[in-house]
Formats: C-alpha cells, structure tokens, sequence
C-alpha cells in the first residue's frame, strides 16, 4: 500500500509498505529509526507497532539529547 | 553559523539558568540565509518531559509539534533547537549525538553559571560539526 507522508520540517513523499506493515516500517521507509521520531495520524500519536491504518501520516523527528 | 539576536541569547541563558539542575530545551526559530547562516529571532521555550532531566532532555512530540505550527504561522521557521548542561560540559554528548535527528539543523548546548556559555554544532546526519556562534546588534 502506499502511504503519504508528512515528514515535518523537510515535506511531503510517498511511500510504499506490504499491506500487513506497521508505523515503524513507514519510519525505516523514510531512513529513520523508530526510536528518532513520533508518528501522528490525525493529529495523535500512534504505536509504532500498530497496523498502518490511514493513508495519510505525519512523521515528527524527536528533539531528546542528554 | 549560528546569530542570535541579544534577546534569543539572553532567553536562552535566562531558561538555563532558571532550570537549576535540570536540563531546559527549546526550539530556535528565524530563518536561514543563502550562505547556510541560521538567524535566530526568537527562541521557544519547551517543557523537558525526560524521565531524569538532570542528565537527559526531551519535548513531548505534541508540545513540539504546535511550537512548529506556531513558529511557521508566525512566518518564520525551525533553524535549530537548544538545551542546557547544566553540569558541563560544552559540548555534545553522546547521547545527544544517538538522538539527534535534524540534519542541517543547529543544535546550541548552554552551560549556566557565573560565566555562562553557548555554543552549537551542525547535526550532520553523522556527527556533530561546531559552528560558530554571534550576536547581532539589535
């Protein structure tokens, strides 16, 4: 399935997944690790493993340091 | 480089020094020049929502998010974000290189104190490149 993505502060791309993927494989998709950004369907995060369920997503990259 | 304006530098250590012995953090928001130059105008204070902000610093995804949406309403745009040290040292860590993950984008460390400083680096994508840091008259 393919997938718009909203990476936030770079634009929008498309990307494709096996229909059964969940979040984190958009992420990986986008050369990200999960564990470096938030993904948000409607304005909500959701889990990086759950089910992609919307063709519309906005990936937010963390701003987290020590 | 990164230029601020003496009222971002000022913000900056002002939140810094106010967080005491918590890391504070925060969003740099103004607009970048042909030459790759990040100005600054304005600095957007965040909340550090880490588990152990003495050593570690996040902001909630969504708070981040509406910072975004208010910097770029404001017609201006993220060049970069800061957060404080407050123990040292003046320079990235290594976790702050684990997480980084705005390529292009400015990272500014403070260390609060009698003499307090500001530096920041460019995150690469692979390391973290110092650039220089000045102050712009008003």
């Amino acid at each position: 399935m393919e997938v718009t993505v909203e990476l936030v502060g770079e634009g929008e791309r498309t990307v494709s997944v096996p229909a059964d993927a969940d979040y984190a494989a958009v992420v990986r998709e986008l050369g990200y690790s999960p564990h470096e950004v938030t993904v948000l369907v409607d304005g909500s995060p959701v889990p990086e493993d759950a089910p992609v369920d919307a063709d519309h997503v906005r990936v937010l990259r963390l701003i987290a340091g020590g | 480089m990164l230029v601020l304006s003496r009222a971002a530098y000022d913000e900056i250590l002002t939140h810094a020094e106010a967080g005491g012995a918590a890391e504070v953090c925060g969003v740099l928001a103004g607009e970048r020049t042909d030459d790759g130059t990040a100005r600054v105008d304005a600095v957007h204070r965040a909340e550090n929502v880490a588990d152990h902000p003495r050593t570690r610093y996040r902001i909630d995804p969504e708070e981040q998010l509406a910072i975004i949406e208010r910097i770029e309403d404001a017609g201006r745009e993220v060049v970069g974000f800061y957060h404080s040290h407050p123990e040292g040292p003046p320079v990235p860590s290594r976790t702050d290189a684990e997480r980084a993950a705005w390529p292009g984008y400015s990272y500014a460390i403070c260390v609060p104190g009698d003499r307090p400083y500001l530096g920041s680096w460019r995150w690469t994508g692979e390391q973290f490149d110092r650039e220089a840091v000045a102050l712009r008259p008003e």
